[in-house]
């Protein structure tokens, strides 16, 4: 498990951390929603907007095709032609455009230069393009118009320019965009500056998890003078954190007086024996007796020594240092290769160097000198043990494999429990706790401790 | 030499000072921590038993304040507690060594003598050449010969060996061994270091008339030269 390893981020992967975060994820969405509804509150202005504009123009141009149609059939063409410059040329009616043509299409009178030439002559609507003067320069409008039949074979062009209903147009739809783009930039935005707010709290607060893991108990999470929903999480994780620091030490006292009223009276026991011994003749049964009180009591010291260990590995209240795994794992292989080899059994080892981990060197040290110990009180005189240290990508793996009877697979999970002794075992000395330790060790390290079938023999590997 | 044991356990320290004045020593007992530092300060004392948890005075206590006034005398700690970080913090409060119950009158006797010959020897942590009858260890060649005749030694062997000789004259205990050449505190159940020590010696006295590495029975071994 990575419990203890700080996660160290280059800044693509700090980027792409940021990318994931859940404030940067929401402001997406909401820019996104956001984004969609002013373009849809937008296009819906413009559709209104431009009927309303639109027809009211088109009613105008209808109702001034109806009064020249009217106008041709009373007034001469002479008087028709005139009536047809006079209101091109006024200038109260912006906009207005006419134009008659001969039956060759020649313009007679109006104010656009040609005859467009879009369509079939007898499309009632078209739109087209006039250049208009536009101070020094000329500039293409958008024109609008109806286009109806004269007597004789003329014809008659009447429109109005919606060149500038056009720019309306356009600058909306400019202003759409804009608005569009502009929500994205900064919902962005603001979801990068929440993002890496979240982030960074985050971090401290697994930076003190982290400490709190390695046994630092007195650390607690930052937490700043606001009541948003991260800072009353904060609070209440910390007051937690007073609940289970309190536990613990209450745990840690308990266990210091029972060791401490164990240890006294065993102490005062071995005293005694040993003075009782002292004055008395070797070899004679009373100091055969007090000989066999003073084993007892190596007996209760060992066993009592374990279950303490057992427990302080479970609180979890013992310091933590950088512990060279490699190192620790070879000087075990070292020191127990000669007992081994006196047995005529193989300890091979193939140890991977640097693999290092947080934790107690003297805890992980009695925990591989267990398992070494089971290896060879449970491995057969001429059998052959192997320790192997791995290490993937920064994940080392102690494993001790021995050729010995192994557990049955039924039977795993029973041993890493107190005081279990399979049957078989009975006859071999021990406490029956060097599982026990080896498992509460390898759970204080943030390991897991997998037992297995070596065929034969036993496999036991510690995963951190 | 003038021993001090600061210990509230009546039963436990009588047998102690009773163990120490049998092997000759002069010794003083004070039942808490206030009374010990008190006597520690006022008489010459060559050596102080401290335990841990000393009523009016806790036992790190004491050693804390007889450091802070430049109080040098070797100090061992005895302790009940349970271990592990317990041996750290009291070796940092100034202790020089540190011992759990309950223990072996032979392993504190052992450790007491360490204590005591502790740069009396001549065979220090900083001598480069380590020297016993015809026994020679050269710390910067690392080259260990006997009567001119070199011996080959694994890394380990030589760390042992140098250690014992440091030690020369003096009982040491396989925990002893254990923490000064593997620097490891646990009892492991079987003999590994009773067979490091049978390899050592078939290296050093085999092939010589007088032994040096002698086994003290019920305590552990010891590096001399035989009268």
């Amino acid at each position: 498990m990575a419990a203890w390893r700080r996660r160290v981020l280059s800044a693509d992967q700090r980027f792409l951390g940021l990318l994931d975060t859940s404030p940067f994820r929401i402001a997406i969405v909401y820019s996104m929603v956001f984004a969609c509804g002013a373009a849809l509150l937008l296009g819906v202005v413009d559709f209104a907007v431009s009927r309303i504009v639109d027809g009211s123009t088109d009613n105008l141009i209808e109702a001034e095709v109806q009064g020249l149609r009217e106008q041709v059939l009373v007034l001469s063409r002479s008087d028709f032609i005139e009536l047809i410059e006079q209101r091109s040329q006024d200038q109260d009616v912006r906009g207005a455009v006419y134009l008659m043509v001969d039956p060759q299409l020649r313009p007679v009178a109006g104010n656009v230069p040609a005859w467009p030439k879009i369509g079939s002559n007898d499309d009632k609507w078209i739109q087209f393009k006039v250049s208009v003067p536009f101070g020094d320069e000329t500039r293409e409008h958008e024109m609008r118009a109806q286009r109806f039949r004269l007597p004789g074979g003329y014809r008659m062009l009447v429109g109005h320019d919606v060149q500038e209903r056009q720019d309306v147009k356009n600058l909306m739809m400019r202003g759409l965009i804009a608005a569009v783009v502009l929500t994205l930039l900064l919902g962005l935005g603001g979801g990068f500056w929440m993002g890496r707010r979240i982030l960074a709290q985050a971090g401290a607060i697994s930076a003190v998890a982290t400490q709190i893991m390695r046994g630092d108990l007195s650390q607690r999470l930052p937490v700043r003078n606001a009541d948003d929903e991260i800072n009353t999480l904060a609070r209440e994780i910390n007051s937690m954190l007073d609940k289970i620091e309190q536990l613990t030490l209450g745990m840690r006292t308990v266990l210091d007086s029972a060791a401490h009223d164990l240890r006294t009276p065993l102490n005062r026991l071995q005293a005694t024996a040993e003075g009782a011994i002292s004055g008395l003749v070797p070899g004679s049964p009373e100091r055969k007796v007090i000989e066999r009180v003073s084993t007892e009591v190596d007996h209760m010291r060992s066993t009592l020594d374990a279950l303490l260990r057992i427990a302080l590995a479970e609180t979890g209240t013992v310091a933590r240092e950088p512990v060279n795994l490699s190192e620790l794992v070879a000087s075990m292989v070292e020191l127990y290769a000669p007992v081994s080899e006196e047995r005529g059994i193989r300890l091979e080892s193939s140890v991977a160097p640097g693999a290092e981990v947080q934790g107690s060197r003297q805890l992980l040290a009695q925990a591989l000198a267990n398992l070494l110990d089971n290896a060879i009180k449970f491995t057969p005189d001429g059998g052959h043990i192997r320790v192997l240290l791995r290490a993937f990508g920064g994940t080392p793996e102690v494993v001790v494999e021995d050729d010995g009877p192994g557990i049955p697979a039924d039977k795993r999970e029973l041993v890493l429990g107190r005081r279990v002794r399979l049957d078989e075992a009975r006859k071999v000395p021990g406490s029956g706790l060097g599982l026990s330790l080896v498992a509460a060790v390898t759970k204080l390290h943030g390991a897991r401790l997998i037992l297995d079938d070596a065929a034969p023999g036993l496999r036991v590997s510690l995963k951190f | 030499m003038h021993i001090l044991i600061v210990e509230d356990d009546e039963v436990a320290r009588d047998y102690l000072a009773k163990a120490l004045r049998e092997v000759g020593h002069t010794v003083d007992v004070a039942g808490d921590g206030l009374k010990g530092l008190h006597m520690a300060s006022s008489i010459a004392i060559d050596l102080a038993i401290v335990d841990r948890m000393l009523p009016k005075l806790d036992g790190l206590a004491l050693v804390q304040s007889l450091r802070a006034t430049g109080r040098k005398l070797p100090v061992l700690i005895l302790s009940a507690l349970g271990e592990v970080d317990d041996r750290i913090t009291g070796l940092r409060a100034g202790g020089d060594d540190y011992l759990t119950k309950p223990y072996h009158m032979s392993e504190l006797m052992a450790r007491v003598d360490a204590l005591a010959r502790r740069g009396e020897s001549g065979n220090t942590e900083t001598t480069a050449k380590l020297k016993l009858a015809d026994l020679e260890l050269d710390r910067m060649t690392r080259r260990v010969t006997r009567n001119g005749k070199k011996i080959e030694l694994t890394a380990r062997e030589f760390q042992l060996l140098e250690f014992m000789m440091r030690h020369s004259g003096q009982v040491v205990t396989r925990t002893m061994l254990l923490e000064g050449v593997w620097d490891y505190h646990f009892d492991p159940q079987t003999n590994v270091i009773d067979v490091h020590i049978s390899r050592l010696r078939q290296a050093i006295d085999k092939d010589f008339d007088k032994p040096l590495l002698h086994t003290v029975r019920g305590a552990g071994y010891s590096l001399r030269e035989d009268e």
